[in-house]
């Protein structure tokens, strides 16, 4: 049994240590919101915290998320309203939606270190994949979040 | 679905055919089994239309959702009749199969950018039919004629007294109202409300927090997970049955490929590279390698026997009056759809029931596809759709569906199958390669008077056995034919290419093929005369007033009258399209060659206007076009898939790039309503203009035409973020 910190709470998994934490999130816990897309960490479609860095959950393995403070897009706000949500909806980003939770945790990460973000710094930033070409969306949604971050 | 199997029914006509069907199943076909009373029991007043004593309205939407919004502006269409709140609306998507009639089957496909072209009738119709429904309960109600009540927001008025009642309170009551046969269409005559405003999409908050349900994130319990692994060689075959890997639950044999069933995903993956597999080579391998295909099509194009596509005035005056003639010769590589969802498919089969969970473009062909495996009637067979990662016209093919449900039998559980990335990369059906030739000839005067295309590609309809012997291939020649400009005397052929890779249907078919090499033909004339591209597609389009608008519109958004700064150039290009109006100017900066790096360019704007007829969403018709310039400009840059004796050569995206937010160009889009004009589709036109615009632009900045692609050399592919 491996135990795991995800969300703030403590789960347990019957897996074997080499197995990447990506699989263990969607198939053994159900936290299906983190999504497979080239397991070769080139997509980003995998994106979680661990200890609040961006990682690529394809290429981690279990054995080194134990112990650690794990973040995915489930728990990003337990209400859904993330500064970056809420843009997200206002600026009506995702269309088939599949790399947006991994494009929202990177954004999220990006806007805690930097709450007003330069183009320049966004495109060093978000290397996610969006095979239906939401970027420019994603820019301008990145832009009214760090507005929503001000005003709060 | 039976329409799949006539052979001479295109791919477009048939989803004609499933769409003209649709209008009738919406209210009459698409009872739930269990009658009009248990619709009254659960609150539904049709099977589209369900409402809750909140006042929550829930709407079907037919069509499954691959991110092109349907799931929404469906029944955007059926609310702006139902006269409902569109912040109360819920969507939900309507399953195909077991639970309704199955005339259902068939008519739920999305493709062809038919989704609003095909359902809008029916849907304004489904709305208009709840509506009457609901009023005709809420007069009884409020005790008086249907004549006296006004609806809005789901609030009927008696205008005698003002005495008012709600859908909710009525919604079981209306269930039992005689369904009208007739309904009044409101909008008819006061035009639309709802239809025609960016109306939020119902599918984003969900796709926000995770809690969106794709077909790869389906859970089932005491599901076990699969996962396959196919020849590496297409058409290659399985020799024997491989050894069961340590780890694996057990192993299906394909025809062409092997399946594990595992405790998880990633065990079924890893027990996948612990198979020993021998496969049989089929004896088309060798052929099927990048410079034999190359070769052939060469071959073909020079001493292929050409199929008439079509001919317009007298090619062969056209050809005697001209005094120039311009050879111009395009290639285009095989393309993979590339989906950021990998196939997978979730099946529980009993000996008496199958039931699917699947990211399909077409649920209706998933019950046929079930029935032939398990024997089962189509009643016995549930279809769920669920969110699609992108469907691109690979969902639509059943593959992956056949053997999830042939795992799940095997088993004799409910089984989760998931390709490999690299599975799905290496077993597309690929958009075909195609090699095209167009001459053109200009009289003494420099008018164009003749033109001829030639295009040498292999046949999507023809490899599924859906093409007459002898006929052209309509897939093929799609954006070929119909050409918006005058040029009298012209000559269409296709001669289909012999080569065995398999091909299918990719967002937009063969106008991302034809419309490079027309819209690149086009500015290579233009510049031979020394006219200004824009100049001269109008003097060729006199007369076509919505063609003629877009490309103002065009020109307008992109400056085009101005001339750009040093260093800097535009590229226009222009296509019709599943019933739309789209060009497109690219705008491109050269970048400096460096000690060790050679001259490359940057995107820095496109302005793409598109006239649809009706949008009924603005804004997803808008981020439609964004998303299509995005893939057409990430195909042209830098996507081929290659073979090596019927091997691919990508089996990731690492060696398929894309666009990402770094070198992603500004878009602008216009959207063009024109009243009373056929609804045009969304989903494919934004992406054939994309890669001529590009080639336009770069000729313009440096006098180099490129006319094969990829253009890998022109722009580096920096890849995602910096780690
Ligand atoms: S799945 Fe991890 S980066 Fe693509
Ligand atoms: S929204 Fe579809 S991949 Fe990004």
């Amino acid at each position: 049994m491996i135990s795991l910190t995800i969300n703030g709470k403590s789960y347990a998994a019957d897996v074997t240590a080499d197995t990447p934490l990506l699989w263990v999130l969607r198939d053994t816990l159900g936290l299906t919101g983190t999504k497979y897309g080239c397991g070769i960490e080139v997509c980003g479609a995998c994106t979680v915290w661990i200890d609040g860095s961006a990682e690529k959950s394809c290429d981690v393995s279990v054995s080194e998320a134990v112990g650690r403070q794990i973040t995915t897009i489930e728990g990003l706000s337990p209400t859904g309203t993330h500064a970056a949500q809420l843009a997200w909806i206002a600026e009506q980003v995702p269309q088939c939606g599949y790399c947006q939770s991994g494009m929202l945790m990177a954004t999220a990460k990006l806007l805690r270190e930097n709450s007003n973000p330069s183009d320049a710094a966004i495109d060093s930033a978000i290397g996610n994949l969006c095979a239906c070409g939401t970027y420019p969306r994603v820019r301008a949604a990145i832009h009214r979040a760090a507005a929503l971050l001000a005003k709060r | 679905m039976n329409e799949i199997s006539t052979p001479e029914l295109s791919r477009r006509s048939f989803i004609k055919v499933a769409a003209a069907s649709s209008g009738g199943l919406m209210l009459t076909v698409m009872l739930p089994l269990g009658g009009r009373a248990a619709l009254a029991a659960a609150g539904t007043v049709t099977a589209y239309v369900s409402i809750a004593s909140d006042e929550t309205v829930t709407i079907m939407a037919p069509a499954p959702e691959m991110g092109q919004g349907t799931m929404s502006t469906l029944p955007q269409i059926v609310a702006e009749e139902l006269c409902v709140d569109w912040s109360k609306v819920k969507v939900a998507q309507a399953p195909a199969g077991a639970s309704y009639v199955n005339t259902v089957t068939g008519s739920q496909l999305v493709g062809g950018s038919m989704s609003v072209r095909g359902y809008f009738q029916g849907m304004l119709k489904a709305g208009a039919t709840a509506r009457q429904m609901l009023v005709s309960a809420a007069a009884t109600q409020l005790g008086t004629s249907i004549a006296n009540c006004t609806v809005a927001n789901g609030i009927v008025t008696n205008t005698l007294n003002g005495a008012t009642v709600t859908y909710g309170a009525v919604a079981a009551a209306a269930a039992l109202v005689p369904v009208p046969s007739d309904p009044v269409i409101l909008s008819s005559t006061r035009g639309y409300k709802l239809v025609g405003t960016s109306a939020p999409r119902k599918d984003i908050p969900s796709k926000t927090n995770g809690s969106a349900i794709f077909g790869i994130d389906v859970r089932v319990p005491g599901m076990l997970y699969a996962a396959v692994k196919h020849s590496p060689v297409l058409g290659g075959t399985l020799a024997s049955t491989p050894a069961k890997p340590s780890g694996a639950i057990a192993v299906v044999p394909f025809k062409n490929a092997v399946g594990v069933v595992a405790k998880d995903t990633w065990t079924a993956f890893k027990a996948l590279n612990q198979l020993s597999v021998s496969w049989t080579r089929p004896a088309t391998a060798a052929a099927m390698t990048d410079a034999t295909i190359l070769a052939t099509a060469n071959t073909l194009m020079t001493s292929g026997t050409p199929r008439v596509a079509e001919t317009v005035g007298s090619p062969t005056a056209g050809l005697a009056a001209s005094a120039t003639l311009l050879n111009m010769t395009y290639t285009l590589p095989y393309l993979a759809h590339a989906c950021l969802e990998p196939l997978n498919c979730t099946v529980s089969v009993t000996p008496t029931s199958c039931e699917i969970w699947a990211p399909t473009q077409a649920p209706g062909m998933c019950v046929q596809t079930a029935a032939t495996i398990t024997g089962l009637p189509a009643s016995a067979i549930k279809v769920n759709t669920v969110h699609m990662g992108g469907g691109l016209g690979r969902k639509f093919e059943q593959d992956y569906i056949a053997q999830a449900v042939t795992i799940s039998k095997a088993m004799g559980k409910p089984v989760k199958l998931t390709w490999p990335r690299s599975e799905d990369f290496r077993n597309d059906q690929y958009r075909p390669m195609a090699v095209t030739k167009i001459t053109a000839g200009l009289d003494t005067y420099g008018n164009p008077v003749y033109w001829s295309n030639r295009i040498v590609s292999q046949s999507i309809l023809g490899q599924r056995g859906w093409l007459p012997s002898g006929a052209v291939d309509s897939q093929a020649v799609d954006g070929a034919v119909g050409m918006p400009y005058a040029i009298n005397n012209r000559l269409v052929e296709w001669v289909p290419h012999t080569a065995t890779v398999p091909v299918g249907f990719w967002r937009s078919v063969g106008h991302s093929i034809n419309a490079f090499a027309v819209e690149s033909a086009i500015d290579e004339i233009a510049t031979k005369l020394g006219v200004n591209p824009l100049a001269f597609r109008r003097r060729l389009m006199v007369g076509n007033t919505r063609g003629l608008a877009v490309l103002d519109r065009v020109a307008a958004l992109s400056n085009w009258a101005t001339t750009p700064a040093a260093g800097i150039a535009r590229g226009l290009a222009y296509h019709e399209s599943f019933g739309s109006i789209v060009a497109q100017v690219v705008e491109i900066q050269r970048v400096a060659a460096t000690a060790t790096t050679a001259a490359t360019v940057k995107l820095l704007r496109v302005s793409a206007v598109i006239d649809c007829g009706l949008a009924v969403n603005p804004d997803n018709v808008a981020a439609q076009i964004q998303g299509a310039v995005m893939q057409g400009l990430s195909a042209a840059l830098w996507d081929k898939i290659g073979f090596n004796s019927g091997v691919p050569n990508v089996s990731n995206f690492n060696a398929y790039p894309s666009l990402r937010m770094r070198q992603a160009p500004r878009i602008d889009v216009a959207v063009i309503s024109t009243p009373g004009a056929a609804i045009g589709g969304v989903g494919e036109p934004g992406v054939p203009p994309a890669a001529p615009a590009l080639a336009n632009a770069y000729a313009a900045l440096t006098g180099i035409r490129l006319r094969s692609l990829p253009m890998s050399s022109i722009m580096t592919n920096m890849g995602g973020g910096d780690d």
